[in-house]
């Protein structure tokens, strides 16, 4: 350090200066260089190794779809065994077991859900939730959701209540997947703006999972927040939920503000003609 | 004597600090700005990963966009490229195509091929532009989208003005017509303008990158690759340095000046209020986000400019030294433009960050580099031709410069490896690693003489853009 100051002090720090920077960027640029081909090698043995294994997983997920074989059987392949103690395996298994169910419904879909179980997969997925990081919880709550896992409801409306937006929106959506509305009722309470992205969100999880029991959707309306006033109001007029059209009409009379009151009144228009 | 040789020594003493100080000036700003784009694009990604785009295209509340697509002499391609953006993947859009008074068959190529007839739409233009000729849309309900605008020469910015006072809905995007657009870049642009929370957002951009050599299918980008032409395949490197360590940076600290002509979307009541888009300049696109800018923070409106830093928009790359330096030249008169209408900015805290750092940014190292840069040149030949020259010194500068130069560029490279991976064949990494090696010494020198160019064209009051001929994209 004092060497430096010497050299500042009689005015020769430039050239030492720039052998410095020469070398500093020179590595530098190698370190990267290493970091790009290390991790072009890693996508390409992942990528290998995952059509390995999905040779390997759809074998299986046939049998159990198919004919009948129980997860207790194919406990007893060590190979399988092996490889579904690695966590990249499992992380294909449930990709792959994730788009399966959404292709499959009825009985085929419920053995999806019991392989799930038994494999214990859920169990992977209740432990997402619990981390600390919002996009491992959010891969968790997506998980539960796909495969109707409605003990998860309560820790899933838990993260609903989080600040970070794509978090809250995966834990509503999965929220509604499993309960219907009642994965909404608690943003009667939300203290946030509820963005018009969000809310947009809401509405087509609803049309997606095709909720029809719709009790408790006008309590939205009773809100302070006036987002969430509005995300209730589009969704009676998205849902064409005319019995609703009372709750509507009282709000158009007291709203808290004139833009909520349009917006009350553009719903009644558009549910009454 | 003595004296003489104590006001050299001086001299050159301030001259070497000048020049370092302005070297670790910019190459420490450039990487807080990749260090900033680096966290704010991983962020974005992982956020990406849980979001469907598709619930927009069910949604009858996702923002109505009305594309705006200026055309001069486009007849080669018009009716592919019209096709491909009349097939977007958005549901609530119209698509506004002005013919600027083209030399063409362009109005006859788009009469026929979409059985366009005369309308007459009720129109209440809010800003001045060249006379219309004729509004057209079609007979034929599949292309009921689509209004196509004869009017007469005006330029670029006075096409896409006719396209805002024709505009019917609240949001425009306004894009080159030759540009290859992602299938789901309107679904990604829009989402912002949803996202507001108590800022209106008043303009998104999405990134642009290079189609030379990539494949085209029915309007539709199906391979990437690398041009072997060694011009277009530095500007791939150039583009991703400038869109993934720069802009990304400038949109997380909202201090973005520049949404690329070539794709950007914006609040229509705000760019109409502004004035729409300048036709005193050729850097339209600059100036009026700058000036979109300026109408919200002279007005106290809380506001937003949304970046995107997917690959939303492809563009053809020019491929010979007569092109590119027509348009760098351009570039480089719009920003003059740009910045010597709003220099009231300049350092100005009433402008808050865009006044105090964008705006002094983009003078220093966009405006003035190049002739910095020039000044360095000419200074270091007098000191050659004069026996001045410690050339100790000024090999290990250049080195200093170069190994940086390189460096960056394998930090662009490094940053599209972890994120879109959109050159994935090795063959093609290997021929940006080795641009990055060539592009300081032919890439470089090519686009400051050009710069200067610019400069001269603005002292001599040059307008317009001049004819840019394109290659045309590699079809399937």
């Amino acid at each position: 350090m004092e060497n430096l100051w010497e050299l500042y002090k009689r005015g020769e720090w430039e050239i030492p200066f720039l052998i410095f920077s020469i070398y500093l960027f020179v590595s530098a640029s190698f370190i990267f260089y290493l970091i790009i081909v290390a991790s072009r090698n890693r996508n390409i043995k992942r990528e290998k190794l995952r059509l390995e294994y999905n040779i390997l997983i759809e074998k299986v997920l046939s049998s159990i779809i198919f004919e009948d074989v129980l997860y207790a059987e194919i406990k007893n392949d060590k190979n399988f065994m092996v490889l579904f103690d690695t966590s990249f395996f499992r992380e294909v298994l449930t990709e792959t077991l994730i788009n399966l169910h959404k292709n499959y419904e009825g009985v085929y879909a419920q053995k999806l859900e019991q392989f799930y179980k038994d494999s214990g997969l859920i169990k992977d997925s209740f432990k997402k939730l619990k981390s600390f990081n919002w996009e491992i919880k959010c891969k968790g709550i997506t998980e539960l959701a796909e495969f109707n896992i409605n003990e998860a409801f309560d820790q899933i409306i838990a993260c609903a209540k989080a600040r970070n937006k794509t978090l809250k929106i995966t834990a509503i959506n999965a929220g509604i997947k499993l309960e219907g509305t009642k994965g909404i009722t608690h943003l009667t309470e939300h203290a946030d703006i509820i963005d018009e992205w969000t809310q947009v969100n809401i509405i087509s999880a609803f049309k997606k999972h095709d909720i029809g029991d719709t009790k408790g959707v006008e309590l939205l309306l009773e809100s302070q927040n006036t987002t969430v006033v509005s995300l209730g109001l589009k969704l009676i007029k998205e849902l064409k939920l005319t019995q609703k059209v009372p709750f509507v009409a009282e709000l158009s009379t007291k709203a808290p503000n004139t833009i909520i009151k349009y917006e009350a009144q553009s719903v009644l228009q558009a549910l009454t003609l | 004597m003595t004296f003489f040789n104590t006001d050299i020594t001086w001299f050159l003493d301030v001259y070497i600090l000048l020049i370092l100080g302005y070297a670790i000036l910019i190459m420490s700003s450039y990487l807080i700005l990749a260090y900033l784009s680096q966290k704010e694009l991983r962020g974005y990604l992982k956020k990406n990963s849980f979001v469907d785009y598709e619930v927009l295209l069910t949604s009858e509340f996702a923002p109505k966009l009305s594309l705006i697509a200026p055309a001069y002499n486009e007849g080669f391609t018009i009716e592919e490229n019209v096709k491909s953006l009349l097939s977007l993947n958005y549901n609530n859009y119209q698509v506004i195509v002005v013919n600027d008074g083209s030399k063409d068959n362009s109005m006859e190529i788009l009469i026929k091929t979409y059985n366009l007839v005369l309308t007459d739409l009720d129109i209440h233009p809010k800003i001045e532009t060249k006379k219309i000729k004729g509004i057209y849309t079609s007979r034929n309900a599949a292309f009921k989208k689509l209004i196509v605008v004869d009017k007469e020469n005006g330029g670029k910015a006075d096409a896409l003005n006719v396209g805002l006072n024709i505009a019917q809905n609240p949001y425009v995007v306004c894009i080159d017509v030759d540009c290859i657009l992602d299938k789901d870049s309107l679904l990604k642009l829009a989402k912002p303008f949803l996202e507001s929370q108590g800022k209106r957002i008043i303009a998104t951009g999405g990134v642009v990158r290079i189609a030379n050599q990539c494949v085209i299918k029915n309007g539709r980008l199906v391979e990437v690759n690398i041009p072997d032409v060694m011009l277009p395949r530095i500007q791939v490197l150039e583009y991703l340095r400038a869109f993934l360590l720069g802009r990304m940076a400038w949109g997380r600290l909202d201090g973005l000046l520049l949404i690329s002509g070539a794709f950007g979307a914006f609040d229509k009541e705000i760019a109409v209020l502004s004035g729409g888009y300048s036709t005193k300049t050729v850097g339209e696109d600059m100036e009026l986000i700058v000036r979109m800018r300026r109408y919200m923070l002279e007005n106290k409106l809380p506001y937003a400019v949304s970046y995107i830093p997917d690959p939303l928009c492809w563009t053809e790359a020019p491929e010979d030294f007569k092109i590119f330096k027509k348009q760098r030249s351009r570039w480089m008169r719009g920003t003059i433009e740009t910045l010597s209408f709003h220099k009231k900015m300049f350092l100005n805290p009433k402008y808050k960050l865009l006044g105090m750092l964008s705006v002094p940014y983009w003078t220093l190292f966009e405006f003035l580099a190049p002739g910095i840069e020039f000044i360095g040149l000419v200074i270091t030949v007098i000191f050659i031709v004069f026996g001045l020259l410690n050339w100790h010194f000024f090999f290990l500068l250049l080195l200093f410069v170069y190994s940086f130069a390189v460096f960056f560029s394998v930090i662009a490279l490094f940053s599209e490896e972890r994120t879109y991976h959109k050159y994935p064949k090795q063959t093609d990494f290997i021929k940006l690693l080795m641009a990055a090696f060539i592009e300081p010494i032919y890439f470089h020198p090519l686009t400051v003489y050009s710069a200067l160019i610019g400069y001269k064209e603005k002292i001599m009051g040059t307008k317009g853009w001049g004819e840019m001929t394109r290659k045309g994209f590699t079809k399937k």
